[in-house]
């Protein structure tokens, strides 16, 4: 941010990228592996080089058996859970940032607090509910128990990113002649869009990798983050389906990362935040 | 349990003279005749562990569809959460699913609790039984892991039949046998050779590798496979029935030996990383060249030598689990796969047929050939030549099962603190390996905590778990 | 659960003092209420209304997560009967499951090692997170690269992540041992020996959740202001200086918002520490999660697990509770900063 030409300036670049760059190492070289894993056989998975002949079975046995059927299950409850938790998630974000109301802060809490109770807890009660209500298997039953993981991480976040901006921006653009709706939509969300795709990115990786609530809540209507792990234990260990599998099933998140990537900074430079 | 459905009376007197099978003429002739479209139209919900076992049946559902015109719906669970969805599931009693899987262990636990239809009316009713299930044909000491008359103590083989099984796992020693080809060696018959051979086998194909592999998770799963059938084989037991009630014997001096030299074992020549081993990793490292014996489940070893399977694949064989001295009988312990009938279910007519279908001969038959379903429990099986060709590819493997079959039985003793006492059993495990603990100190002090807990089940009576 | 009215008071002015009655009036549309009466009624309304617009927005939220108290509070019934999954018995025990937990040294050795495992993951993955973030934080081409690139490990399962380091240090197979070997620590056994067991888990951890820090971190640091540093450039200020005293403070409430799910989360971790060790070797990480699950699923004793959980449930909540106080401070100083 600071720009300097100063060799001690280069100097403390370069040490930054090197640090970073020891990071990444630490990040990816496990991801490297498990890719590396998946393009390997299982009579060379074990060995500790990186000397082997790729191969594709471990995706070919993968996308041939019915886990594709798993991964479209999940990709529905989780791109359902996130779109239901900004419809309901972000108005909430907003009142609770703008509007002073009694018990404000009491509700703000309780929601944070849903996402205290440790799964194991409500799991079994949560089953023999579900199975009494018909929620069972079922796309809706796992899309609404998501927003115990996705609503709190949505709204609390977003809430204080609608607090660092101005209430005198939505007033001088609402003298304008502006709607509220176009303040909100051409200001405010500009505004919130570094958080809103941040906590969005989140909850979509959050509910993606829920394991607990699809394991117990259903059956026929499991993700494939549960389905995953079969490829573990059957005969032997299939460690390069494993990571086959699980390199599918991040596919939607990657291309959810990179899609939003840009939206990661402010949309707008108003200069306008906390004026 | 109500019986909704009626029989020729004559049949009737048959299963209600003995518990034994209607071997008799009578039912003999009735082999032909028997209707398998009687529960036509039902549909059955199916809960099976992710396995070869499993597969086998997911693959021949058709032909069972097309010969009862019973509908069924299966879903596979990944193993290690298997369990819980299972109990989850029994525990809700709403009737799903009508048919499961279940290990011996568990099923103490889930008979005790009523989730589990005792099968003997089944079996013993030739209106329900096709004449051709043989269940004589199943090995004595494999049919009894699914017998148990309820009572904490008690060894299985009496009682009710909770279950019958789809496919068995005894535990032996695998080896590395191109290895020991060119340097001669021997496997081992005792246990002592086992330990020096092994302990002498570090380092044999490179760094990090090592003599045997053995689990050590801490996880009731560490116990059962090469200790269990170790601690057996040196004649120590785990519980005792004193003055009316279920006593640990783990502080006894022959357990603590027995734990002792195995924990040896373990630090002179397991796995590294032994406590994070479980199965997979064990038979992982075996395939791989890194371990020169595997001592537990021979399917493992098995799997392992399947071309393809592993990088050593080709070049393993078997022989049976060490005994304490030469000459000793020697035994294993064992884990069965099997299938069972929800108390609750709506369908169990039809969950029956579905039950004797998949352990039935021909299902069985067919399984062990074509689908890899070993161990097979049939003694029919063993002995049909196409299924001896598959084997015979298998160097050992046959005549370790031989040798070992006639004592090859579950091992511990039933009782519905099973899972806790040997996930503790295993964590104590892990101290004397690891934490230095003392074998007898610490071996004794566990004796006396699951001793607290099992002290309190009453023995004059099934058993009702008497939580505190 | 009361935090305080004075908390609640935040210098921004409220949202309905410069609002015309010409315009369509924002809270109507959001609440989906039907437009305002006859004129000389509306003031009256349209207050009310007003009134009950925040409850109005909020209550969606509130209704779709509020259900988890069924279960919760069928939970907190169970924990006074010996309710058990392998038996058909049921009988009304008091707190008789309290007491056993609460004299029972394995609960309090579980308790240490939950807060010992929440301290340090939350520790490790701040400070790793917040220094990656400001090092991303910058427009150079391994910055814009690795932006995106870093937050791929959350994108694994955790349960398959650990499973990939699982294999990554073993010391038999694995491809660290190598390495490891050079630097003359082949003998390092991570998570398979009680020393180093925490240490392994920590290092998960971190990789799993870093990420999660790094992502909130830098979203905050791009919405920050730029005025204050072009203001801070002119003055002369050095980095630290303008680090201290302007981004750290305008970041504080996203940083300390990002501490109270991290410390959550690994006050609750279940998964990570259930694939590495399964609370051994031994019982030595054997956190409060893991003692419950084997409790109330492997070992069938439900209702024994439920105090223990709901243990974890206060101490998560007091930790957030106290937390949210120091944020919502925070939040007012952030205000001020700019």
């Amino acid at each position: 941010m600071i720009q300097s030409r100063s060799p001690l300036a280069k100097i403390g670049k370069g040490l930054q990228i090197l640090l970073l760059l020891a990071y990444a190492v630490f990040a990816l070289f496990p991801l490297l592996w498990m890719f590396i894993m998946s393009i390997k056989p299982d009579s060379q998975m074990l060995t500790t080089t990186f000397i082997f002949t790729p191969t594709l079975e471990n995706y070919a046995t993968v996308l041939h058996s019915d886990y594709m059927q798993f991964f479209f299950n999940n990709l529905i409850v989780s791109v359902a859970a996130v779109l239901v938790s900004l419809v309901v998630g972000v108005p909430a974000a907003y009142a609770l940032a703008r509007f002073q109301f009694k018990g404000k802060e009491d509700i703000a809490f309780t929601i944070l607090s849903f996402r205290f109770a440790p799964e194991i807890l409500v799991i079994l009660p949560l089953y023999l509910i579900y199975q009494r209500l018909g929620l069972y298997d079922t796309y809706f039953g796992l899309i609404w128990v998501y927003q115990l993981i996705t609503l709190p991480l949505l709204i609390w976040i977003l809430r204080g990113f609608f607090e660092d901006i101005s209430p005198d921006i939505e007033a001088a653009a609402q003298l304008d002649g502006y709607t509220w709706w176009q303040v909100f939509l051409r200001v405010l969300l500009p505004l919130v869009k570094p958080g809103l795709v941040a906590a969005g990115l989140l909850c979509f990786i959050f509910a993606w990798n829920s394991f607990t609530f699809p394991l117990l809540l259903s059956n026929n209507v499991q993700t494939s983050t549960v389905i995953a792990l079969r490829y573990l234990a059957s005969d032997t260990v299939h460690y390069g389906q494993v990571a086959a599998a699980a390199a599918i099933s991040a596919l939607p998140e990657v291309i959810l990362a990179l899609l939003i990537q840009k939206h990661l900074v402010r949309g707008l430079s108003f200069g306008a935040v906390k004026g | 349990m109500k019986i909704r459905f009626t029989w020729p009376s004559s049949f009737a007197v048959v299963s209600a003279v003995s518990l034994a099978l209607p071997l008799a003429d009578s039912a003999r002739a009735q082999q032909s005749a028997f209707d398998w479209k009687q529960a036509s139209g039902t549909k059955l919900v199916v809960m099976l562990n992710k396995h070869p076992y499993a597969d086998a049946i997911i693959k021949r559902l058709q032909e069972f569809k097309d010969l009862t015109g019973i509908d069924v719906e299966t879903s596979e669970t990944p193993e290690e959460n298997y369990f819980d969805k299972l109990t989850a599931a029994l525990a809700s009693k709403n009737g799903t699913p009508d048919v499961f899987m279940t290990g011996t262990y568990q099923l103490w636990d889930y008979a005790t609790a009523g989730y589990m239809e005792p099968l003997d009316a089944y079996l013993n009713d030739p209106s329900q039984t096709n004449a051709d299930y043989d269940y004589k044909d199943i090995y004595e000491g494999v049919r009894n892991g699914g017998r148990w008359d309820l009572v904490p103590g008690h060894a299985t083989g009496t009682g009710q039949q909770w279950a019958l099984p789809l496919g068995f796992e005894t535990n032996i020693i695998a080896y590395n046998k191109k290895y020991f080809d060119e340097k001669g060696l021997k496997p081992p018959k005792t246990f002592d050779e086992l330990y020096k051979l092994a302990k002498q086998l570090k380092g044999w194909n490179g760094p990090g590798s090592y003599g045997v592999a053995v689990r050590g998770t801490r996880n009731w799963a560490t116990i059962h496979p090469g200790y269990m059938t170790t601690f057996t084989n040196a004649g120590a037991k785990d519980f005792e029935i004193k003055d009316g009630k279920l006593v640990s014997d783990l502080g006894s001096a022959k357990s603590v030996e027995v734990t002792k030299e195995f924990a040896q074992l373990v630090k002179d020549a397991g796995p590294p990383a032994w406590s994070s081993y479980t199965w997979y990793q064990c038979g992982a490292d075996f395939g791989a060249g890194k371990a020169a014996m595997l001592f537990d489940a021979d399917i493992l070893g098995y799997f392992q030598n399947v071309p393809g399977g592993s990088a050593e694949a080709g070049n393993i064989a078997y022989s049976p689990p060490p005994v304490m001295k030469e000459g000793d009988p020697v035994g294993a312990n064992e884990w069965i796969w099997q299938v069972a009938i929800n108390k609750s279910s709506k369908n169990k007519k039809a969950a029956w047929l579905f039950v004797q279908y998949f352990t039935g001969k021909e299902h069985g038959t067919w399984a062990a050939i074509n689908a890899s379903v070993v161990d097979p429990p049939r003694k029919s099986i063993w002995d049909n030549p196409n299924f001896q060709a598959v084997m015979s590819k298998m160097p050992g493997y046959l005549d370790t099962f031989n040798t070992i079959i006639a004592n090859t039985s579950v091992k511990f003793t039933p009782q519905p603190y099973f899972s806790e006492s040997t996930t503790e059993w295993a964590a104590t495990l892990q101290k004397i390996v690891l934490s230095g603990a003392d074998p007898k100190a610490a071996m004794t002090d566990l004796a006396k905590r699951i001793t607290a807990k099992t002290s309190k089940l009453k023995l004059d009576q099934p058993a009702k778990t008497a939580r505190q | 659960m009361f935090l305080g009215e004075g908390a609640g008071a935040f210098n921004h002015r409220s949202w309905n003092a410069p609002m015309s009655t010409t315009v369509s009036s924002p809270q109507t549309q959001l609440s989906a209420l039907p437009p305002g009466g006859s004129a000389s009624k509306e003031s009256i309304a349209h207050a009310r209304r007003r009134r009950f617009r925040p409850y109005l927005v909020l209550a969606p939220a509130l209704i779709l997560t509020i259900g988890i108290f069924i279960p919760f509070i069928a939970a907190i019934c169970l924990s006074f009967t010996d309710y058990s999954l392998n038996s058909s018995d049921v009988s009304f025990i008091g707190f008789d499951n309290y007491l056993s937990m609460l004299q029972s040294s394995d609960f309090w050795h579980s308790l240490w090692i939950t807060i010992e495992y929440a301290f340090l993951c939350t520790a490790v993955e701040m400070l790793l997170g917040v220094g990656v973030a400001l090092l991303l934080n910058d427009e150079n081409i391994v910055a814009r690269f690795l932006r995106i690139v870093l937050i791929f490990p959350l994108m694994i399962a955790p349960v398959i992540g650990t499973l990939i380091w699982k294999l990554i240090t073993n010391p038999s197979v694995g491809i660290l041992v190598g390495p490891m070997r050079m630097i003359g620590l082949g003998d390092f056994k991570w998570a398979a020996s009680p020393d180093s067991a925490m240490f392994s888990l920590v290092v998960v951890d971190a990789w799993v959740y870093t990420p999660f820090v790094i992502i909130l971190v830098l979203a905050g640091l791009r919405s920050l202001p730029k005025s204050p540093y072009e203001a801070a450039l002119i003055d002369g200020g050095s980095p630290w200086f303008v680090f201290k005293n302007l981004t750290l403070p305008m970041l504080a409430p996203v940083l300390l918002i990002t501490l109270v799910f991290r410390l959550m989360l690994s006050l609750q971790e279940f998964s990570i520490i259930f694939a590495l060790t399964e609370g051994g070797p031994g019982d030595a990480t054997m956190s409060l999660s893991l003692q419950a699950y084997n409790r109330a699923f492997p070992f069938y004793g439900l209702a024994e697990a439920i105090p223990m959980m709901l243990f974890l449930w206060a101490l998560v909540y007091f930790v957030s509770f106290i937390l949210i106080g120091f944020w919502r401070r925070a939040q007012q100083r952030a205000a001020g900063v700019a």
